[in-house]
């Protein structure tokens, strides 16, 4: 019996020796991070020197494995890092977002709009060496279209060209609106004079890949691919680390950056840029405040770009009581996104003004949604066909667990308070949670979107066009429908924005979303890494990056 | 062989028939002499009481939240503080209490107590195919990767679950069904004890198959007595020691199983709380480092029941398993 | 030997009957929720014609049953695990070799310093039994069985690595560098204490082997035969409970570890893939595990039966 007794006491024991512990290392460390210790010295309590030196010209970074890297099909941001660098396509986006030609020297429009012609650079080449040739273009576009190489995304971005569906659907092999001029030449017509072409071909599914390598080695090209990008795929590690090297007979010049070396194995990046193991990392929220404290010695390495992402709340339009846009509207009324922004967040993102994020053609400074106002949105519930009939509200997410949580939380909880309305939440596991967002069963939905090219018909057209797939809502508006297919031919690029603009705000008004934030890269950049720039959208970034160390 | 000290002397009753009745009573005495026994059964009680009574104890509903209180530290309101968006958590812990509560306890008398007797039982008495079955079964089940499973039957069958659910309650118009996280709670612990039964079957059906020779066994098979009176007559009293001990080993692990399905995102769904979904909120390297607290009090919380079980099971152990033969 | 062989060879004809039903189970539970490895992909581009194409491409629409007969044909007749549809350029083997060679040797390293440190544990209480360190030592122990790991992990990230950075808080710098040392400890805590019972009871034995010989001279057989009989009684269900129980503890916990510390080992790689509803790797892993834990429970039984004869008697009719 006291044997038992001392058995618990010595549990007990256990627990206050670790808490003894605890204390005395929490009292002895001082109760701060790594280098904040006052001796100021970087790196005296990093317990690792830097690891081998390594040579200028080469930056070190941490990344994950790519999944797959085929242009056509890859669909994961992870794939899309590598791929923007290995693969390219006729024309490119620089750093400011704006159209450049790449394997594409030049081009013409007709005068209808309807077909381009492009000049394909005469030094253009793919890394083996082998130049590139229009019937290269012909070759990667008609593969990524054709239902054996299974892309996703392929109709979408290429399916503006005249003979696009019948490729997709198996019934042709060829696409009729291509046509190979001379051996630099081809031309592309579209089935209507669309404004926003040359951007879609600045995503990797219209980029060039190797006819002959393909066809040699069907299934296992990816893992050395040869491609027209900047950068060869020097060596890849399944797990533990991918090279990339500069292709220095490029057709756009040499890049100043020689190598980047990608640390595949797992951990934790803030450590290592700590340790000096690698020269960028991004910031977390959880080490955001130690970041952006003056006083921390990464602070003068922090630096912060705009996103083109957005997150949203989703309604859908077609079921109870989401039909009435008056609920709509209450419930985008009865959120204070400034206030989760700040408490949850950290002010770590910015709060969305509108649909269309800054950097985005057409983008206005101006709030245009719905401010915070919980009495009127009290109101327009009382006024709306379900006063007091109120069915049982699910909003829905995807997500693991309790980590997704606070937010979702606090905007369920202000609705709880404002409008006295109780919404349940249901997380869902990815896989399940989109295919049922494409069947229309929830009422409503909290996700995100992120621009893959800088135009607005990347957001406004591709969701809310009532006979769009992406058009998660169901909103179906003759009165919008219409404008959107306007702005699809619209030459005048000023009258353009002014369309979406509109759009934009009647959507708005409409409550069709309730936009919640846009998101901020965090990031630190060691000094010795110049003109190293985050970009809002997945786009090759390192050609122009000096490090000297 | 016990770890506590043999208990001598009445060992030597091994052998006479023994009636279920008062090994049982003999058996709670003796439990109840042992003082850390007594200590952990109140331990065990306390929390069970809390989740049962969760709405009357806590002072907070576990979701109301407070923007402009968030990880606040103790105070005369909130004496475990709130978390980040300003709720309380000590309501927070009581609730998941009763989450945990629930859930351990549907699966104990499910899969830890109910199955196994039943299957294992059957298994080492009938033996033959039924036994084969049984036994190929449970192997199966058992070789499948737990964990895995959960998270694949969770992911692929939740969905489908809520919806029958949903019309299970519209059906019968047993409102709240699914609201209440009540469907949460019986998928869980559904899929805990289908594939739980197992290890406690085999060792009730080893001792079914060791008492099976037994002479009084044999007599009264003789005397005509049917299956069903024998199993329930005579075996399933001197089974009843290793179903009470194999039961209290496992609560431990269900609730430790439970922590573990909502961190990967198959638990209990927000916003019912759970210890999961407490540890989880509280285990990030800026919460911890700045607001143990967050962590601390449900992993204390924890870590005393799951103790309690420990030293509990062990003391069962010595009572009821000291007198085998 | 013909009971023993025989029954040897009985069990093993089990092997590939559990292993068809472990993998029709596993086939139909993943193709039956909603979401396939293409529209999961996917992201956020939803076109539901595309999803049909390509699913077509990798015959996902045609019925389970067929499907499983041409995953079963090209399994058996030509060993093809199939293409992972998320690494779509590497093979299965290729993919989940490395991941399972990481978490195995993370697991031995658990395994081992369990026993290495549940031993001395248990003679050292067995040795003292009696006196108050004979339970604090196992107590100890027993609390940190307690202690789920998903607690452990980031208690000890905290206090080694933010606090003390004696060690890295996560990663894989191969397996005899320091980022070793977290995982391997916090794998190995909640096991101890079941090895330490083990020792100290397998100690005490011997002890009472000793003191039984003394005391058979002295004339107390039925003592003799009351203290051997309940060793052997307890020891196998113990020595199976534990061997058992750490298995499972270590396989389990390999999966929070591993994702918390950001390890690649195979316990990470099942949770991405059952998310990315990769069917093939899900498939391939859990019979794995299945045909492994068959085999594991073969070598179990057999042991039981050479040890406890009634066993024995019990089973082979």
């Amino acid at each position: 019996m006291s044997n038992k007794l001392t058995l618990a006491v010595g549990g007990v024991a256990a627990v206050l020796l670790i808490g003894l512990a605890a204390v005395l290392i929490f009292v002895v460390g001082g109760g701060g991070g790594s280098s904040s210790s006052s001796d100021g010295t970087p790196a005296a309590s990093a317990t690792k020197s830097s690891a081998a030196p390594a040579a200028s010209g080469e930056l070190r970074l941490r990344g994950e494995d790519p999944l797959f890297l085929d242009p056509a099909v890859a669909q994961d941001s992870g794939s899309a890092l590598y791929i923007v660098e290995i693969f390219s396509g006729l024309v490119r986006l620089d750093r400011d977002l704006k159209l450049q030609p790449d394997v594409a020297e030049s081009w013409d429009t007709s005068s209808d709009g309807l077909t381009y012609t492009f000049h394909l650079n005469k030094k253009a080449m793919f890394q083996d060496g082998r130049l590139v040739t229009p019937e290269d273009v012909k070759y990667s576009w008609e593969r990524a279209l054709s239902p054996d190489t299974g892309s996703i995304t392929a109709s979408n971005f290429l399916g503006d060209i005249l003979g696009a569906r019948d490729v997709a659907n198996g019934k042709a092999k060829e696409l009729t609106g291509l046509k190979i001029v001379d051996d630099t030449t081809i031309a592309v017509t579209l089935d209507a004079p669309k404004a926003y072409f040359l951007y879609k071909l600045t995503y990797p599914t219209a980029f060039l890949v190797d006819k002959r390598q393909i066809q040699s080695n069907p299934t296992r090209w990816t893992q050395k691919p040869n491609g027209t990008g900047p950068y060869k795929l020097q060596e890849w590690k399944l797990g533990d680390h991918i090279t990339l090297a500069a292709y220095d007979a490029h057709h756009l010049g040499a890049p100043k950056l020689k190598t980047i070396r990608y640390d595949l194995s797992g951990g934790s990046s803030l450590v290592d840029y700590e340790d000096g193991k690698i020269d960028v990392t991004g910031v977390g929220l959880d080490d955001l405040d130690r970041v952006q404290d003056p006083s921390d010695a990464l602070n003068k390495d922090y630096v912060q770009t705009p996103r083109m992402s957005l997150d949203y709340i989703g309604f859908n339009t077609n079921t109870s009581p989401f039909d009435d846009p008056k609920v709509r509207q209450a419930f985008s009324e009865a959120v204070d996104r400034k206030k989760i922004a700040e408490v949850v967040l950290k002010n770590a993102i910015p709060v969305a003004n509108g649909l269309l994020m800054p950097g985005v053609p057409g983008y206005t400074a101006d709030d245009k949604t719905y401010p915070y106002n919980p009495d009127d949105a009290k109101k327009l519930l009382a006024q709306s066909k379900y006063a007091g009939k109120m069915p049982e509200i699910t909003l829905a997410e995807s997500g693991a667990g309790a980590t997704v949580g606070p937010t979702t939380d606090a905007i369920v909880q202000q609705w709880k308070d404002n409008l006295g309305v109780e919404v349940k939440v249901q997380q869902a596991e990815s896989g399940t949670f989109f295919s049922d967002i494409d069947n229309g069963r929830y009422q409503m939905f909290h996700i995100g979107w992120i621009m893959d090219y800088p135009d607005p018909e990347d957001l406004l057209d591709i969701l809310f066009y009532s006979k769009s797939k992406q058009n998660n809502t169901r909103y179906s508006n003759p009165d919008i429908d219409a404008q959107l297919l306007q702005a699809r031919t619209e030459a005048n690029l000023e009258k353009r924005l002014v369309i979406y603009q509109e759009v934009e705000k009647a959507l708005l008004k409409d409550a069709v979303w309730l936009p919640m934030f846009f998101d901020t890269t965090h990031a630190l950049v060691k000094p010795y890494v110049q003109d190293f720039q985050f970009t809002p959208l997945i786009i090759e970034r390192f050609r122009d990056v000096t490090v000297s160390r | 062989m016990t770890m506590f000290g043999a208990e001598t002397g009445e060992s030597a009753a091994a052998g006479r028939a023994v009636r279920g009745e008062s090994l049982t009573r003999r058996s709670l005495r003796r439990l109840l002499r042992k003082k850390l026994a007594v200590i952990c059964l109140v331990v065990i009680a306390a929390f069970y009481i809390m989740g049962a009574f969760a709405p009357l104890l806590a002072p907070y509903s576990y979701s109301k939240q407070n923007l402009d209180n968030s990880f606040a530290g103790p105070s005369l309101d909130h004496p475990f503080g709130t978390d980040r968006i300003g709720r309380d958590m000590m309501s927070r812990a009581i609730y998941s209490a009763r989450t945990t509560t629930i859930v351990t306890g549907a699966t104990v008398a499910t899969g830890f107590v109910l199955l196994p007797v039943v299957l294992g039982m059957l298994a080492g008495y009938r033996g033959g195919w039924i036994d084969a079955a049984i036994n190929r079964t449970g192997e199966v089940l058992a070789s499948m990767p737990g964990l895995p499973m959960l998270i694949l039957i969770s992911a692929t069958m939740r969905p489908r679950w809520d919806r029958w659910m949903g019309h299970l309650e519209n059906g019968l118009h047993w409102d709240g069904l699914v609201s209440s996280g009540f469907a949460d709670y019986f998928l869980i612990f559904g899929v805990l004890s289908l594939f739980g039964w197992v290890g406690g079957a085999r060792l009730i059906r080893t001792q079914v198959l060791a008492l099976r020779r037994a002479e009084y066994i044999i007599a009264a098979e003789a005397s005509g007595a049917t299956t069903s009176r024998i199993l329930r007559q005579h075996i399933l009293p001197n089974v009843m020691p290793l179903i009470i001990v194999g039961a209290s080993a496992a609560l431990g692990g269900i609730a430790l199983s439970e922590i573990g399905l909502t961190f990967v995102g198959v638990g209990v769904q927000p916003p019912h709380p759970s210890f999961g979904a407490l540890i989880t909120e509280g285990a990030p390297r800026s919460v911890l480092e700045h607001h143990p607290a967050l962590l601390i009090v449900p992993a204390s919380i924890v870590a005393a029941l799951i103790f309690a079980f420990n030293l509990l099971g062990d003391a069962l152990n010595d009572v009821l398993t000291s007198r085998d033969s | 030997m013909d009971g023993l062989a025989g029954y040897i060879l009985r069990r093993l004809m089990f092997l590939p009957l559990t292993l068809l039903v472990v993998s029709f189970a596993t086939f139909y539970i993943t193709r039956w929720g909603p979401g396939s490895p293409i529209s999961v992909y996917s992201g956020q581009y939803r076109d539901p014609e595309a999803f049909a194409r390509v699913e077509h491409k990798y015959g996902l629409d045609k019925p389970i049953i067929q499907q499983y007969g041409i995953y079963v044909e090209r399994v058996v007749l030509h060993g093809d695990l199939g293409p992972s549809f998320r690494l779509r350029d590497r093979s299965i083997p290729e993919i989940i070799g490395p991941k399972i060679w990481v978490s195995f040797r993370l697991g031995l390293y658990a395994f081992i310093l369990t026993f290495l440190v549940g031993i001395p544990i248990g003679v050292f209480a067995a040795t003292k039994q009696g006196t108050w360190l004979d339970p604090f030592a196992i107590g100890t122990f027993l609390f940190f069985q307690s202690i789920p790991v998903l607690v452990t992990v980031p208690m000890l990230v905290l206090v080694f690595a933010a606090k003390l950075h004696w060690l890295p808080p996560g990663g894989f710098d191969g397996m005899f560098s320091k980022s070793m040392i977290l995982p391997t400890v916090a794998l190995s805590l909640p096991g101890i204490a079941g090895v330490a019972r083990l020792a100290r009871a397998t100690t005490l034995v011997s002890l009472h082997e000793d003191f039984v010989r003394t005391a058979r001279a002295k004339g107390l057989d039925e003592l003799t035969i009351m203290t051997r009989h309940v060793a052997r009684n307890s020891l196998v269900p113990v020595m199976t409970t534990v061997i058992g129980l750490s298995m499972v503890g270590l396989l389990e916990g390999a999966l929070f570890t591993e994702t918390l510390l950001g390890i690649p080992g195979i316990g990470r790689f099942i949770y991405e893939s059952v998310n990315g509803r990769d069917y093939n790797v899900i498939q391939a892993i859990v019979l794995l595990s299945a045909g492994a834990f068959v085999l594991a429970n073969l070598v179990v039984d057999l042991a039981l039966i050479v040890i406890d004869p009634r066993i024995r008697a019990g089973r082979v009719r």
